[in-house]
């Protein structure tokens, strides 16, 4: 079955860019329905691995985006995050270095976070992340390799 | 500093307890409705012959009105204001595109000449630098 056999991987990829339990928990929803909903647009020229990754990057970037509209004060560390929610810090179970590393991944422009995460945290071939992000394998290398540097430099700095 | 990559990969997010077993059930019962659901073509798919119509007669308006501007009115001035108009709607439509080909033209230097041009266009995309200052840039 589709949902049990992806349904992890892509709440973790969303969890890690919009931080919070419950905005991951509705964005997962919301991918599953829409991949159901668009599944004979499906072609099979890509893997409906990269497919629904694709469908879960853009649920998660819009929810990022509408909570940066609606919110009157500036989101870009964990404190901000806990602070303006419910669940707080319920559901985060990082030490000082956690907390710092997820801080320094805040500050990265959201789309270079995507592909940062992709490689990182979940080994992504750079030809896959191509077919998600729809980006060129070599703009992908350029774009973690910058990432990786500006993290070290953030978590030296800190 | 050692660099992360060789530092261990850790998770420090949760989840509730039974949460993929839930959310699963949940999920799986919402996708059950939607193929319940009555399939009713939206709003805009009925109406897109007669909008594709509107756009390309516009269009064609639209294109009429520069030429016949440019022919009639005449003048260095007038060419001005054409290319301004024009530079000005185009710079709103500007799509990933237009940036290549602008692209095309770019001399780059020893260092990068191994890189596509395409390439150096969608990394600076990666790095949320805006369109215009990527036109600039060009």
């Amino acid at each position: 079955m589709i949902v049990e056999k992806y349904s992890s991987k892509l709440y973790w990829h969303i969890r890690r860019l919009v931080i919070l339990h419950e905005d991951a928990d509705d964005a997962l929803q919301n991918t599953f329905i829409n991949a159901w909903r668009s599944i004979g647009e499906f072609r099979n020229e890509s893997a409906l691995y990269t497919w629904l990754y694709t469908i879960a990057t853009n649920e998660a970037l819009n929810l990022i985006n509408k909570r940066k509209r609606n919110s009157a004060v500036s989101i870009d560390d964990l404190g901000s995050y806990f602070e303006n929610s419910h669940e707080g810090s319920t559901f985060f179970d990082g030490d000082e270095a956690e907390v710092k590393l997820q801080n320094a991944i805040l500050q990265l422009p959201e789309k270079q976070r995507v592909v940062f995460n992709l490689k990182y945290y979940d080994d992504m071939t750079y030809e896959d992340m191509s077919k998600v992000l729809g980006t060129s394998e070599g703009a992908l290398k350029a774009s973690y390799h910058h990432a990786v540097k500006k993290i070290e430099k953030i978590l030296t700095g800190s | 500093m050692k660099s992360i990559e060789n530092i261990p990969v850790k998770n420090p997010f949760k989840v509730p307890e039974n949460y993929f077993e839930e959310v699963n059930r949940r999920i799986i019962s919402a996708t059950a409705e939607e193929d319940e659901k009555p399939v009713r073509h939206s709003i805009y798919r009925r109406m897109r012959p007669y909008m594709l119509a509107a756009a390309a007669f516009t269009g064609f308006v639209i294109i009429s009105y520069f030429t016949a501007r440019v022919f009639i009115t005449g003048g260095k001035e007038s060419e001005a204001n054409l290319a301004e108009t024009v530079s000005v709607a185009y710079l709103n439509d500007i799509d990933i595109y237009s940036i290549e080909e602008s692209a095309l033209d770019l001399e780059l230097s020893d260092g990068l000449s191994g890189i596509k041009k395409s390439e150096i266009v969608d990394y600076l995309m990666l790095e949320d630098i805006k369109t215009e200052d990527i036109i600039e840039i060009l």
